[in-house]
C-alpha cells in the first residue's frame, strides 16, 4: 500500500517536473500569466472608467439636450454589450476591426498588438456591466443625502462626488470586485484570437508534454492564486471604508 | 405703478418667502392647489393639517426641492420658480416699454385707474405681440436681462434657506464636523480653520462638542437632528425651513430638539415649521397655517387659530389632535 502511494506521488512530481520545470516551461507559464494580468488590469481600468462615466450621464438630471443624447446612447451601449456574448465581440473586435486597420493602415502594426485589443474589448464588455453595477449602488443610497447637499446649497455635481458616490462605491465594492473576478477568468477566451495567455499556454504545453491533466491543474492553480488577491484586496479596501459603519 | 422696480423692493423689504398661486402635481395626483402666501423676516410659521395635506410639498417648494407644477415662488425680492419671462407680468412691468406705454396712456386718458392702466397696457403689450416685429428685439433683449437680474441662481439663494429634514439626512460618509464645514468650506464662505471653529462653538452650544469627530451612525436620534440643525446654522441662513423635524423621534428624544428650536426662535431667527407639536405651535409660532386639500384652509395668529377656529376641517382636525 504505501508502496503504492508512494508511486503515486513521485509520477504526479515527474509530470509536474515535465509540464512546469522542464525545458523552462515555467516561463511560458509566466508569458501567459503576464498578458492575461495586462488584459484584465487594463480592462478593469477601462471598464471602470466607461462604467462611472456612463452612470453619471445616466443618473444626471436630465435639464438639457446634450445629457438626454449622451443618456440614449450610453443605454444602447449597455443593451448592446450585455446582450451579445463577449466571444462575438471579441471576434468582431479582432478579425472586422483589428485586422482590417492592419491590413489599410500606413503604419506597421505589430501582431502582438492583439493583447491590447484584446483589453480594449474586454473594457468596453467590462463598462456595460460595471456601470449598472454603479447604478445600482448610486440608486440604493437614500435620496435624503442629496436632498441634504442641495438644501446647503451645494450643486449637484458637488454633492453627487463628494457625498454620493462614495456612499455608492462603498455598497458596491463586492458587486464591483464580483466583476473584476469575473473579467479575469473571462479572458480566458482570448486564445480563440490566438493571443497567448494562459489558457492558450495550457494547451501548448499540453500538446508539447503529451500530459492531460497536469498543465489544466497548473494555470487552475494560477488562476485562483490571482483571485485570491482580489478577494484580500477587497477585503482591505472594504475595511477601509467601513469608517463610519455602527461599530 | 409707474416704477416697477420700485413696486419689487417695497413689497420685499420686510418680506422674505413670497409663494403666489402654487400649484403641485405628482403624476395624475394634485398635492397643491393654489397655495399663496408670505413668510416675513422674524416670523414664526407653524404648518399643520393632516397627512397628505401637502403640508411638507409645500415647504419642499420653497428651497424649490420640489419644482412647482405652476406659480411662483420668490425669496428676498428674487424670482425662483423659471417662468417664461414674455408672460411674466412682474418682469413686463419693469421694462421701458411698459413705462413707455403706461404714461402715454396716462396723458391720454387721466381720469384711468393705476388698476386698469396696469390692465390696458399688459393687454396690449401682449396682442401686438412685440416679440414677432422688428422693434421687439431691443424688448426682447431688456426683458432677458431683467429676467436674469430677477432670476437668481438656485444654489445661491438655497444658501440663504436653511432646511432641517424628517430623517436628519446627516452625510453618513463624513464626520461630525465633516458633516457641518463641508458646505461653508467647499462654497469658499469661510476657510476650514474659521468654519471649524464655528463648528465647534456651536457644537458647544447643544453639548455635543465631544462629538466632533464620531461619524453619524453613532448617535442617537436626537443628536442627529441637533447637530443637522446647527449644520444648517453654519450657513448662517435667513430662514429655516423645518420638515416634519421631530417625527422620526423617540418620544423622550422630542424634548432636546424642540428645545433648540425655541432658542433658535428666541434669537429671532425666521422659522417656517412643518410638525404635529401642537404644543410647539401654541408657544412659539406667530401665525399657523391651516392646509388641507392642497390649499391654505385658515391661517390666524394662534390664539385665535387654537381658541376659535372657523373653517369646519381645521374644526373636525383640532377635535382629533386637542383630545
Amino acid at each position: 500500500m504505501g508502496l503504492k502511494m508512494g508511486n503515486f506521488f513521485s509520477s504526479i512530481w515527474t509530470d509536474f517536473y515535465d509540464c512546469f520545470i522542464k525545458y523552462d516551461y515555467y516561463m511560458m507559464y509566466l508569458k501567459g500569466l503576464r498578458n492575461t494580468i495586462i488584459i484584465s488590469l487594463l480592462a478593469c481600468i477601462i471598464g471602470l472608467l466607461i462604467g462611472i462615466v456612463i452612470t453619471c450621464v445616466r443618473i444626471a438630471p436630465k435639464n438639457n439636450v446634450l445629457i438626454r443624447i449622451a443618456d440614449t446612447i450610453g443605454r444602447l451601449y449597455v443593451t448592446i454589450i450585455r446582450g451579445t456574448p463577449v466571444v462575438l465581440q471579441l471576434f468582431i473586435g479582432y478579425f472586422v476591426v483589428f485586422v482590417s486597420l492592419k491590413s489599410t493602415s500606413v503604419f506597421a502594426i505589430k501582431d502582438t498588438a492583439g493583447v491590447w485589443v484584446a483589453a480594449l474589448v474586454f473594457g468596453i464588455n467590462s463598462g456595460a456591466y460595471m456601470s449598472e453595477i454603479l447604478r445600482g449602488g448610486i440608486m440604493s443610497v437614500d435620496k435624503g443625502q442629496m436632498e441634504a447637499g442641495r438644501s446647503l446649497g451645494l450643486s449637484w455635481t458637488h454633492t453627487f462626488f463628494r457625498i454620493v458616490l462614495p456612499q455608492a462605491l462603498k455598497i458596491a465594492i463586492p458587486t464591483m470586485f464580483n466583476e473584476f473576478i469575473t473579467l479575469v477568468k473571462e479572458t480566458s477566451v482570448a486564445g480563440y484570437v490566438g493571443i497567448i495567455d494562459l489558457m492558450k499556454i495550457q494547451k501548448y504545453i499540453t500538446t508539447q508534454s503529451a500530459k492531460l491533466y497536469m498543465p489544466l491543474i497548473i494555470i487552475a492553480v494560477i488562476y485562483l492564486i490571482v483571485v485570491l488577491f482580489l478577494q484580500f484586496l477587497q477585503k482591505r479596501i472594504e475595511k477601509k471604508l467601513s469608517a463610519g459603519d455602527n461599530k | 405703478m409707474s416704477n416697477g422696480t420700485e413696486i419689487i423692493k417695497n413689497k420685499d423689504k420686510d418680506r422674505l418667502i413670497a409663494v403666489k398661486g402654487l400649484y403641485k402635481t405628482f403624476g395624475k395626483l394634485e398635492v397643491l392647489k393654489g397655495v399663496s402666501t408670505e413668510i416675513k423676516k422674524g416670523e414664526k410659521v407653524v404648518i399643520l393639517g393632516p397627512s397628505g395635506s401637502g403640508k411638507s410639498t409645500l415647504l419642499r417648494c420653497m428651497n424649490l426641492l420640489e419644482t412647482p407644477t405652476y406659480g411662483e415662488i420668490w425669496f428676498e425680492g428674487k424670482l425662483l420658480t423659471p417662468v417664461d419671462p414674455y408672460l411674466h407680468f412682474d418682469i413686463i412691468r419693469l421694462s421701458k416699454t411698459y413705462k413707455k406705454l403706461y404714461e402715454e396712456l396716462k396723458a391720454r386718458n387721466p381720469v384711468i385707474t393705476d388698476e386698469d392702466a396696469d390692465k390696458t397696457v399688459i393687454k396690449d403689450i401682449k396682442e401686438h405681440d412685440l416679440l414677432r416685429r422688428s422693434e421687439g428685439a431691443e424688448y426682447k433683449k431688456e426683458i432677458k436681462t431683467l429676467y436674469k437680474k430677477y432670476f437668481q441662481n438656485v444654489n445661491l439663494t438655497r444658501q440663504k434657506i436653511g432646511m432641517v429634514f424628517q430623517h436628519f439626512n446627516l452625510f453618513n460618509n463624513l464626520t461630525v464636523m465633516g458633516n457641518m464645514t463641508l458646505a461653508p468650506v467647499q462654497l469658499k464662505l469661510k476657510t476650514k480653520a474659521e468654519a471649524e471653529e464655528k463648528a465647534l462653538t456651536l457644537l458647544k452650544r447643544i453639548g455635543l462638542e465631544d462629538k466632533e469627530n464620531v461619524y453619524p451612525s453613532t448617535l442617537s436620534g436626537g443628536q442627529k437632528q441637533r447637530i443637522a440643525i446647527i449644520r444648517s446654522l453654519m450657513m448662517e441662513p435667513d430662514v429655516m425651513l423645518f420638515d416634519e423635524p421631530t417625527s422620526a423621534l423617540d418620544p423622550e428624544m422630542v424634548g432636546e430638539v424642540l428645545g433648540l428650536m425655541k432658542e433658535l426662535a428666541d434669537d429671532g431667527m425666521t422659522m417656517v415649521v412643518v410638525t404635529h407639536e401642537i404644543g410647539f405651535a401654541k408657544e412659539v409660532a406667530s401665525r399657523v397655517l391651516f392646509v388641507d386639500d392642497g390649499k391654505i384652509k385658515e391661517e390666524n395668529e394662534p390664539k385665535e387659530f387654537f381658541g376659535n377656529p372657523k373653517d369646519p376641517r381645521l374644526k373636525d382636525f383640532l377635535s382629533k389632535v386637542l383630545v
